[in-house]
């Protein structure tokens, strides 16, 4: 099929009164045309965002966007802002060792935010996008001296120290080293905000709305590439909120996958060892030779299949390559099913070089991925889903 | 079988809190260069370096952790086939420091009773952000007779005669002392060269 073919097919059925989602997964699975803003609107569908009837969406958006934009109000914005209630004696105080102390909150927070900025300011650094400012930065906050922006609650703060000098009786000289920071990563001046910045309050507000599972490393692996299609948006509007939807539908993508994130689930149907058990299992059908190598070399999947499965093997492939296995495995009827196949598929397809090396060649190849043609992984995986199960 | 190009094998392991610089003097060590561009690591990394010790070729097996607590379970199973440990935290962040403890006692917990272990202080290159004084950093590798260093993977300090001096203690123990070996009899082996953090190893290159 022609590329204009297939953006006519998606306009087909995204322009139906009611979307068929069914329909819909058909055509995504081979692929979402990378232009018009296709991705970010068939991601928002596929992942429960926007519901079938078109009609909806207008309402839903409207909702969600003015949600989102209260949880920063409440999250970020507000907090130390409304303890004002009534006696000052019984007041909020930094020291305070009452658990329900607003401050006790707020350095609980920073601890979380600590983890999140260190690992936003190393997401994706093979492009530059995450280190760009945003078109639509968060007004509040990015005109608040800099008072409001979470990095600087966790920034690590060194007097300055000076050196004095005094030449007998004449004038003290005080000499300031100023240090410049060049890292690229860096914070934006007032009034800008880089992406990065973004993706750090939509983690930070999930870590608030999920206590219990907070925030875990790798979920920045999980946003980055939903925000990056979004905010890519060629529509204005549809850009201009790519922070709050790309917020619910990571939010929706992780009630499905939060499992593999938390440890106590490490052991149950869906955590992430009975994943590498499937997929051991289906490679064990597949390829019994590369199998039983594994296991003369025990090689575990833990060594490598922990960080496909749960990261959806965005750490594995440059970022086209990660939106397009996306696309198929959004479009999965039986999420995630189909990401075990994909990954069987990455060793069978290595399997002469994998049944040739030792150990420690073969982590290294099955943890550095060679590059090749993502479609091929696709389609051998495509074909071991069809083959009957024994 | 494959020939063997080495002599013998050591594993070893690098742990510590997320952020200070694992991953940085791994890719130091292994590749000799440095980038921050480095994403985040999730469950376990791998690198392959093979030195020469006394006469000997040592292919060390260096196992790269995640820091943060949810990774623990899968990256502790690592630590009884290790040799040697590494245990990093970052000169510039006090929390990391005071963490070396509870790293400790996940080594006694998970490893080895005789694996070897030296601490780390890394991005000594950053001496105006300093928040933990060297002297703090030997106090505690004292007190657990433990070797210490302080590294920069940036600057290239050190990084190289940290995994020399452990697989060193690990041949040792290994050889049962072969004598004329400098065998450290009190196994305290601070850093030699007090107060120059700029001492590069003459190994290096």
């Amino acid at each position: 099929m022609s590329y204009k073919a297939k953006l006519k097919e998606f306009d087909l059925i995204l322009e139906q009164d009611v979307v068929k989602l069914e329909d819909l997964k058909k055509l995504s699975f081979h692929g979402i045309p990378d232009d018009q803003g296709k991705r970010a609107l068939c991601w928002r569908i596929l992942l429960g965002y926007l519901p079938e009837e078109r009609s909806k969406w207008k309402n839903v958006l409207t909702e969600k966007r003015k949600l989102y934009k209260q949880f920063i109000e409440e999250m970020i914005v507000m907090p130390g802002e409304n303890e004002s209630n009534g006696d000052v004696t019984q007041g909020d105080h930094p020291l305070s060792i009452n658990p329900d102390s607003t401050w006790s909150t707020y350095f609980k927070d920073n601890e979380v935010l600590l983890q999140i900025d260190k690992d936003v300011r190393r997401l994706c650094p093979d492009i530059s996008f995450f280190q760009q400012p945003t078109e639509f930065p968060c007004e509040e906050i990015v005109n608040s001296n800099d008072v409001k922006r979470l990095h600087t609650r966790v920034q690590r703060r060194i007097l300055d120290c000076a050196n004095v000098e005094r030449r007998g009786l004449g004038i003290t000289k005080i000499a300031l080293l100023i240090k410049k920071a060049c890292e690229d990563y860096a914070p934006m001046e007032e009034g800008k905000e880089a992406h990065w910045e973004v993706v750090e309050r939509i983690l930070f507000i999930y870590a608030k709305l999920n206590p219990g599972q907070g925030y875990v490393q790798g979920m920045n692996e999980i946003i980055g590439p939903i925000y990056h299609s979004f905010a890519m948006d060629p529509d204005l509007e549809y850009r201009e909120y790519a922070e709050a939807d790309s917020f619910f539908c990571f939010t929706n993508l992780m009630s499905e996958i939060r499992d593999f994130f938390i440890k106590s689930l490490d052991e149950t149907d869906h955590g992430i060892n009975s994943m590498m058990s499937t997929l051991m299992m289906r490679l064990k059908t597949n390829d019994l030779d590369v199998w039983l190598k594994f296991q003369q070399q025990d090689l575990k999947p833990q060594y490598y299949a922990f960080r496909w499965i749960t990261l959806l093997l965005s750490q594995e492939f440059p970022l086209p390559d990660v939106l397009r296995i996306w696309d198929s495995l959004f479009s999965d009827e039986n999420r995630f099913d189909f990401l075990i196949y994909v990954c069987c598929a990455m060793i069978v397809i290595m399997r002469n070089q994998l049944l040739d090396c030792d150990f420690s060649s073969n982590i290294k190849l099955l943890q550095n991925f060679p590059p090749m043609d993502v479609q091929i992984i696709l389609s051998k995986a495509v074909e071991l889903s069809k083959k009957p199960i024994f | 079988m494959a020939k063997k190009t080495y002599d013998l094998l050591f594993k070893l392991l690098l742990i510590g809190d997320s952020g200070v610089g694992k991953t940085c003097i791994l890719f130091r060590f292994s590749d000799d260069a440095f980038t921050t561009t480095f994403i985040s690591t999730i469950g376990i990394d791998f690198k392959i370096k093979t030195i020469e010790l006394r006469g000997k070729k040592i292919k060390l097996q260096i196992w790269d952790t995640a820091g943060q607590e949810r990774f623990h379970t899968i990256t502790t199973s690592y630590y009884r086939g290790a040799m040697g440990i590494m245990l990093v935290y970052d000169i510039n962040n006090e929390k990391s420091f005071e963490n070396i403890v509870k790293w400790l006692r996940n080594i006694d917990e998970h490893a080895n009773e005789d694996v070897e272990k030296m601490i780390l202080g890394n991005k000594c290159d950053m001496d105006d952000k300093r928040t933990v004084s060297k002297e703090r950093g030997e106090t505690i590798a004292r007190e657990h007779s433990i070797r210490f260093m302080e590294t920069s993977a940036k600057a290239n300090i050190n990084i190289e005669r940290a995994f020399r001096e452990l697989a060193e203690a690990i041949l040792d123990k290994t050889a049962g002392r072969e004598p004329g070996g400098d065998g450290n009899m009190d196994r305290v082996l601070v850093d030699k060269k007090p107060m120059t953090n700029t001492t590069k190893s003459c190994c290096n290159n």
